[in-house]
């Protein structure tokens, strides 16, 4: 086993001290076949695209071999981590454990009654311990906040360890960001008085864990905002946070869900549902024109893949929408099916976008009761609702004038057989040089998963393919530009240039000629259909006379909307 | 004809309120589409437009989560009738309706009308597992009042639909001890208000048990507020909230029913 430990503040290169389990377990035996044959991997010499390659010569940068250095002070706590973990029953599995289902199935989902809930699940049980991906959150003061599988109270020894854990690191001015055994990886992340931790037995990198915390904090700050969970704090150390969040679980397991099934987190973009330019157009135009003041943002969501995003302008000069308020946003709708009844008026915080502050969000379905047409209105104005309520009547009716909904029915993801490229399974694609791109959102275009991806088993271990080969692309301590990848069932190709990144999925006979040559065809195919995949010109609206009274710049007349009023009930 | 689903405008507004999982949107559910099914906990507020007769109704089924207390006031800005709602078998659900949820009522009408609801009642009492049969003529039936009709059993045993009885945490005279202490509150007498056997009611959106009887008798005590809008509306085409807070009499809605 091996721990790596860094210190925050100066967080040049971390840490790592290695230490080898005693009984020099060979990893391959927990290891999948597909996971382990990407070992197979060689580097790529002679590619079309060479001026951006980098040779590659690691071979397995699964196992431990990175460059360790050796830090003996740090060695006592490293011993200390492993006994609190084993005591914590986090690892007990594993060593002796023959048979065990590959870590990509869900273990625990199989032997669960379906009218279970993950919250009553036996958290002593051997299926709990064999979830792919455990999610924790505690308070500073160890406090359990969530847990994405059995309920808090029974975790709360277990929270109480990972405190532990937490603050002895914090003793000695580091802070502990993560810990690797041979079938997990737990991952830290401290955000002011918020504690996050993922317990991981996917090949995941660190980075692309942390990454996944940071949405679930996100998530929490979309809710609450930063501010006043700092004050909640301030003013409580022992505050149960469970009191705010309460009735909310099912938005965090709902977002957790979505981060292992959707490449948008991580790519950091947002997806949008194919649509001829001009139908696409005729809908930003509607909403457009629909407005009313202290509106600020305008979307439109089919399939739950946007249609079409309209921005207030001063708002939109002031800072961007970013991909992840926007899979926030995105969560929060599909999470909650109650949303299909009724038009809901809800406070939401933005967090990349602002964190203290709130918007006020209008969500209402355009299709009842088929609810696959979703609007949200943003608004920074608590009081707006009949104002904003307007707004979609306006927007109803000039959709029904316009035929919009069947239109927007017909509209679909589509097939990678469509471009034309023999061999070609899958792929992902996400541009850096969208016009006005400053200003715009991050978009990426992937078809859908056909087979041989069909069933949820194959997705997982595409989806897990890609992020392995996400990981190497950006590696922090060896990034690479080209990456091609032979596995088992099929051939990888990730590439990355100042205009895109790209992942490319072939069937494994492909050789690297022809899938340079296909990747050629591919991007020519992209180009010509970019203005059906992405949405180019995100049109703007002006609803503020006066700019300052945006939910960015003026802090002062929004105070009272930092804490939506829970604060007075502490 | 979308000109005239603009001019739906509503007549009045009704709020429901109290503790999250009290069963508030199930509530809703129940009256509006006869159902009782899985809920999500709800988030902000929702607004429904409930045609009754001629009359558009607005309701605001009100999340109960500690998070959304803020926006609670604004709910209720202008509300002619609000429901309390809490959990039989819970006593906090009881108190939390006088500890966080009364003063968000203060933007109310001054003549709003206030319900005390204690719902999930088919878990303490036998009756209130057999739904009501509505005294509208409404034949619609639910699912469970359909596996109720066909159960053989006779009503007598009701535990086979929902096994053990609970014990109830809140009795009627609790709720009753609420109501007064809710018009005591709005410094309202008593005596020229409705009486609290007529507001404190007992229900179950699971079986349907008295959910028709509140929101029924509710409408009809809003009658007079809804027609009296509507000829304020007629005579001065701009509405003027504050105008419309200070003309309503508390008097006279107890004489008209
Ligand atoms: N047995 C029984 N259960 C009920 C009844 N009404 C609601 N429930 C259950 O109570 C839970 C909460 O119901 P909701 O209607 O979502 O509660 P709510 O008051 O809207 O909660 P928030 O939206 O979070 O404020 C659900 O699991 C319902 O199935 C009832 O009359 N009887
Ligand atoms: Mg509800």
């Amino acid at each position: 086993m091996c721990y790596q430990c860094c210190d925050w503040f100066k967080q040049h290169r971390p840490h790592l001290v290695e230490k080898r389990d005693s009984n020099g377990l060979n990893m391959e035996g927990a290891v999948d076949s597909d996971t382990s044959s990407i070992t197979t991997e060689e580097p790529q010499t002679e590619a079309k695209p060479s001026s951006d390659q980098v040779t590659n010569t690691e071979t397995d940068s699964i196992s431990n071999t990175e460059d360790a250095a050796t830090d003996n002070s740090q060695s006592d706590s490293g011993e200390f981590v492993v006994t609190m973990l084993a005591k914590a029953k986090l690892e007990e599995q594993g060593l002796g454990v023959k048979g065990r289902s590959s870590p990509l199935l869900e273990a625990g989902t199989q032997d669960m009654p379906a009218y279970m809930s993950h919250r009553e699940e036996d958290v002593t049980a051997e299926s709990w311990r064999q979830h792919r991906k455990h999610v924790f959150v505690l308070s500073e003061a160890g406090k359990p906040i969530y847990s994405r599988y059995g309920s808090e109270e029974a975790l709360s020894s277990t929270m109480g360890v990972m405190m532990a854990l937490v603050s002895f690191v914090q003793t000695s001015d580091n802070i502990i960001r993560s810990v690797y055994s041979d079938e997990h990886t737990v991952v830290f992340l401290q955000k002011g008085p918020l504690v996050l931790v993922c317990v991981s037995c996917t090949r995941q990198s660190e980075q692309q864990l942390r990454g996944e915390l940071m949405y679930v904090y996100y998530q929490i700050i979309s809710m609450l905002t930063q501010a006043s969970i700092s004050r909640i704090f301030e003013h409580k150390k022992n505050y149960d946070l469970r009191r705010l969040l309460a009735g909310s679980e099912k938005i965090l397991d709902g977002l957790l869900n979505l981060v292992d099934s959707d490449p948008s987190f991580l790519l950091g973009a947002v997806h949008c549902l194919p649509l001829a330019a001009s139908l696409r157009d005729s809908l930003s135009q509607i909403l457009q024109k629909a407005i009313t003041s202290n509106l600020v943002f305008s979307i439109l969501i089919a399939k739950n893949q946007l249609l079409t995003i309209v921005q207030e302008k001063t708002v939109i000069e002031d800072a961007r929408l970013e991909p992840a308020d926007v899979h926030l946003l995105l969560n929060l709708i599909g999470a909650s099916s109650a949303f299909q009844a009724g038009e809901i008026w809800t406070p939401i915080c933005l967090p990349l976008f602002n964190p203290d502050c709130y918007f006020y969000a209008y969500i209402s379905y355009l299709d009842p009761p088929e609810c696959t047409v979703c609007l949200l209105l943003l608004s920074t104005d608590k009081e707006a609702f009949y104002a904003v309520a307007e707004c979609k009547r306006k927007i109803e009716e000039a959709m029904t004038a316009q035929n919009s909904l069947s239109l927007i029915d017909k509209a679909q993801s589509y097939s990678v057989s469509q471009v034309g490229v023999s061999d070609l399974r899958h792929f992902m694609y996400k541009p850096f040089d969208v016009p006005d791109n400053y200003r715009q959102l991050s978009q990426f275009t992937s078809p859908e998963m056909e087979a041989p991806y069909s069933s949820e088993e194959e997705k997982t271990r595409l989806l897990d393919l890609y992020r392995y080969m996400h990981s190497r692309i950006h590696s922090t301590s060896r990034p690479l530009k080209l990456i091609y990848h032979v596995a088992e069932k099929e051939t990888m190709l990730a590439w990355v240039t100042s205009k895109f990144e790209l992942y490319t999925c072939f069937s494994p006979l492909v050789t690297k000629a022809c899938a340079i040559t296909a990747i050629t065809k591919l991007l020519r195919w992209i180009k010509k259909e970019e203005d059906r995949l992405f949405i180019r010109y995100p049109p703007k609206y002006s609803t503020t006379p006066n700019p300052s009274k945006s939910s960015r710049s003026s802090k002062s007349d929004q105070q009272d909307s930092t804490d939506n009023g829970f604060l007075s009930l502490l | 004809m979308p000109e005239v689903s603009k001019l739906k405008k509503p007549d009045v507004k009704l709020v429901l309120l109290g503790d999250m999982n009290v069963g508030k949107t199930s509530l809703l559910h129940r009256y509006t589409e006869r159902k009782f099914k899985d809920t999500v906990s709800t988030v902000g507020g929702a607004f429904f437009l409930k045609q009754w007769g001629p009359y558009n109704i607005s309701i605001w089924d009100t999340a109960g989560r500690e998070q959304f207390h803020g926006l609670g006031s604004m709910y209720c800005r202008g509300a002619a009738a609000i429901i309390l709602t809490y959990d039989v078998t819970n006593w906090q659900s009881l108190v939390e309706l006088e500890e966080r949820f009364l003063s968000l009522t203060d933007t109310a009408n001054h003549d709003c009308i206030y319900a005390v609801v204690g719902n999930k009642a088919d878990l303490t009492d036998l009756t209130a597992q057999l739904p009501q049969t509505s005294d509208l003529g409404d034949q619609t039936k639910s699912e469970e009042s359909q596996v109720l009709s066909a159960c053989p059993t006779p009503p007598a045993s009701p535990v086979s639909i929902s096994g053990v009885l609970l014990r109830k945490q809140v009795t009627h005279d609790d709720a009753v001890a609420l109501y007064g202490r809710i018009l005591r509150y709005k410094c309202l007498d008593e005596k020229s208000t409705l009486p609290a056997e007529k507001m404190c009611f007992e229900t179950s959106a699971k079986t349907g048990y008295n959910v028709d009887s509140l929101f029924e008798t509710l409408f009809d005590l809003l009658l007079p507020s809804i027609l009296r809008k509507r000829n304020e509306n007629q005579e001065s085409p701009t509405v003027d909230l504050e105008d419309c807070r200070t003309s309503g009499g508390k008097r006279g809605k107890a004489s008209c029913c």
